[in-house]
């Protein structure tokens, strides 16, 4: 074992040196390359929290954007609905309310069309009993029956009324040849012609000539003319008047 | 290996200096460390190559190392020369390996500089660390008569850090080379395996006892200003390995 102080002192000198070395050289550059890398991947890491971060938010902001529109179309459909239903219900008052109308239209149609069958029955009715009436009177009918109707004439002229007394008795002073023309179902004897023209006489005032002619199809009775009035006293006329609807003479 | 004696042998001279070949083996050394560390400061990137990943891991692994011991604030200030223990022994030690050199590190006047930089370097930091005037006042705590102890037991522990390096490896080639003598030419190979694992195991046990005693520098502010409170487990750990 020996030792030498040269060598001690060249081996603290060189340990110094390669310290210094290895410190300039390895340590330090390695070094601060770890602490670059260190702090790049802290800066990495800060970032990518920032991200995460702003990915969270980006996350949530996108939640409640679903979230808001699910509400709205949650109203929409809503107020969709409502209005469906309001126009359902005023379709439906609409179609109700044609229906109604409809229905009161065919209901004045079916009373109209009703009536009018009525009508038409009614007539045909009248019309028919018109004809077995007047068929009946005609196989009634006879001189006698005449007879009997200006009996009745002459009655009822006798107690005519003053309104239409005045009104042959006009009628009658219109007329420029003043006569009377007597139409007859039966031929009249010079008697009932006589009581005819003394009767007219009696109520147009004044005498009034007849003019007496036949007609069969008076079925009875006699028919009158005084200018423009008409004196109907024959089964012919009444029938008529039967089988006028509002029976007015 | 070599076959020579225990110390250095006179290579050469240079002027009045004579240059042993534990130096010259030291260059050596020297000139192929600064030749890598070069070669990786200029290759240097945030995208490591894998020698570059070789070289972080190392400076990362001796950092946490020291890590373990020391407070924060002072591991980038002591890892230079730790570090620079580290691999300057270890690579010391397994220069024995190279066929007609034989380790530095076998010499004791190179274990005793090793250990003298350490003594000096465990004040330097001590000093540093909390004033000339406190770290020399710590000699004398809990009481003065334990100011000779103290200073015997850095002479000691300086002198034990010399001699377990230089024992151990000189020891070492010593056996392998009377292997070689007695056994035969291949013998000694299982023996050139030991010397791989005693090299790596006594840089470590270098290194890491240059660090507690640094360590041990720098540490007493922290248990001298907190009195309740008990050393870190790692440093109890690290104390408990120093004593084994």
């Amino acid at each position: 074992m020996q030792f030498d102080w040269t060598t001690f002192v060249l081996e603290v000198l060189n340990f110094l040196v390669l310290l210094w070395i290895l410190k300039r050289f390895l340590y330090q550059p390695v070094l601060d390359v770890l602490d670059a890398r260190q702090a790049r991947i802290k800066a990495e890491m800060a970032q990518a929290e920032k991200l995460q971060d702003d990915a969270a938010a980006l996350g949530k902001q996108y939640a409640e954007r679903l979230a808001q529109w699910a509400q709205e179309r949650e109203q929409l459909r809503q107020q969709l609905q409502q209005d469906l239903a309001q126009q359902r219900a005023s379709g439906m008052e609409k179609i109700r309310q044609s229906l109604s109308d409809e229905e009161a239209k065919a209901r004045v149609r079916n009373a109209a069309t009703t009536a009018s069958h009525e009508a038409e029955l009614i007539r045909q009715a009248a019309d028919q009993a018109y004809a077995d009436v007047a068929a009946m009177l005609a196989r009634l009918a006879s001189p006698m029956l005449t007879a009997s109707i200006v009996r009745v004439l002459l009655e009822d002229l006798a107690a005519l009324p003053k309104e239409q007394r005045e009104s042959l008795r006009s009628a009658a002073e219109k007329v420029a040849a003043a006569t009377a023309e007597v139409a007859s179902a039966h031929p009249l004897d010079d008697a009932a012609q006589q009581e005819i023209a003394r009767g007219l006489a009696a109520v147009a005032g004044r005498k009034l000539p007849l003019a007496v002619s036949s007609d069969p199809a008076l079925i009875a009775g006699v028919r009158i003319a005084v200018g423009e009035c008409l004196l109907h006293a024959n089964l012919l006329d009444e029938l008529a008047f039967f089988r006028r609807p509002d029976g007015q003479s | 290996m070599n076959t020579g004696e225990l110390g250095g042998s006179v290579v050469f001279h240079l002027g009045p200096l004579a240059i042993t070949d534990t130096v010259l083996t030291t260059w050596g050394v020297m000139l192929c460390l600064a030749i890598a560390a070069l070669l990786l400061r200029y290759r240097l990137a945030l995208l490591p190559s894998r020698r570059q990943t070789i070289a972080e891991g190392i400076v990362a692994v001796i950092e946490r190392a020291i890590g373990e011991v020391l407070p924060a604030d002072a591991v980038r200030r002591v890892l230079p020369f730790v570090a620079t223990l580290w691999i300057f022994v270890l690579t010391a030690n397994l220069a024995g390996l190279v066929p007609g050199l034989h380790a530095p590190t076998r010499d004791l006047s190179a274990t005793a500089a090793l250990a003298a930089l350490v003594f000096a370097s465990t004040h330097w930091y001590g000093i540093r660390s909390k004033g000339l005037r406190a770290y020399l006042r710590h000699y004398a705590e809990p009481s003065l008569i334990l100011l000779p102890f103290h200073v015997i037991s850095e002479l000691t522990r300086t002198l034990a850090l010399a001699i377990r390096l230089f024992g151990n490896i000189m020891s070492l080639e010593m056996a392998a080379l009377l292997v070689l003598l007695i056994a035969g030419f291949l013998v000694p190979v299982p023996l050139l395996m030991l010397h791989v694992i005693e090299a790596v195991v006594q840089a470590y046990i270098f290194g890491i006892l240059a660090l507690i005693y640094i360590a041990g520098a720098i540490e007493p502010i922290a248990t001298q200003e907190r009195p309740g409170e008990a050393p870190s487990p790692t440093f109890a750990k690290s104390k408990n390995k120093e004593e084994s």
